[in-house]
């Protein structure tokens, strides 16, 4: 169920991103996640997905990357200009 | 298309409020401890044990964590020591801002130990820093000892492995040699102690563990 709540926060960070680039739009954000984690990572796509038509940012992309350890964390942001 | 770079937490919310907690901490000297565990796992127990063998004068508190209720507050309270239910409302874990509520209106000058007992759950609850000094991670001997390989995240985490139950280990068929190295693989290193909450065995180790860590913590303020 974190998942949810983790998904949730990479779209209000992508939100608050791509307003630093306004007018630009996100396609893409990247994260990478350790095994370490705990964090199921087809629960953490799907909560994504859920979450990402009520959040005015869709069309958007989720890449997630193998981290080391327990990381969480964030890699890139790909914006495109209107 | 532009590729920005974001190299930041994504729990970064919960980092910084996390990073408030433990500078609390340590600036008051309170050693806190998260205790993980699976729903029945012996969390509480454990707290109970724990909070009987303390003279009256121990400066020390909890906060508990459930989906619903406030019965492990109930039960916690009978010991005297400040306590506190958070009731997380159908939210898996406890969060840093959970915690900072919980703590709202006492003062941790006059606390040296604050206990954190996380909502029943091996997963979750992994992913969040509370401020804590140490994870601790309970495993029943009632549960299996594959648990460390199938919930690898919490047992790298945690700098202590507490067996509980151990005084069922006649009627269950728990391999404790298995479940050392279970957890060994996962974090090379992991102390370990077993206990019976019901018997007692082992819980003179646990509280020798905690004053140990307290003593390292005050001389080394940066452990807290």
């Amino acid at each position: 169920m974190h998942e949810v709540g983790l998904a949730a926060s990479i779209l209000d960070a992508v939100r608050i991103e791509t307003a630093l680039h306004a007018p630009a739009r996100a396609v893409k954000v990247g994260v990478r996640i350790g095994q370490m984690a705990g964090i199921d990572r087809d629960s953490l796509a799907f909560s994504f997905d859920v979450l990402l038509p009520d959040s005015g940012l869709a069309p958007l992309e989720l890449a997630i990357e193998t981290g080391a350890a327990d990381e969480l964390e964030f890699c890139y942001l790909e914006i495109e200009e209107p | 298309m532009t590729r920005v770079p974001m190299e930041r937490k994504v729990l970064n919310e919960n980092e910084q409020v996390a990073a408030e907690l433990r500078a609390d901490f340590l600036r008051h000297g309170v050693f806190a401890v998260n205790l993980i565990g699976s729903p029945g796992s012996g969390k509480t127990a454990l707290l109970e044990r724990t909070l009987a063998t303390f003279d009256a004068g121990r400066r020390v508190a909890v906060l508990t964590g459930d989906i619903q209720t406030d019965a492990d507050a109930v039960r916690l309270a009978r010991y005297g020591f400040p306590v506190r239910q958070i009731s997380t409302a159908g939210a898996c874990h406890l969060d840093a801002r959970m915690v900072r509520r919980g703590l709202e209106g006492w003062n941790l000058a006059t606390l040296d130990l604050l206990f954190i007992e996380n909502v029943g759950n091996l997963v979750c609850p992994t992913s969040y820093d509370l401020g804590e000094a140490k994870k601790i991670v309970l495993l029943s001997v009632t549960e299996g000892e594959e648990k460390p390989l199938k919930y690898p995240g919490i047992f790298f985490k945690s700098e202590l492995m507490i067996l509980t139950k151990v005084d069922l280990l006649p009627y269950v068929p728990f391999r404790m040699d298995d479940a050392r190295a279970n957890a060994n693989v996962i974090h090379p290193g992991i102390e370990i102690i077993e206990v019976s909450c019901t018997t007692g065995l082992g819980i003179d180790s646990w509280l020798g563990w905690v004053d140990c860590q307290m003593s390292a913590a005050s001389s080394i303020p940066s452990l807290l």
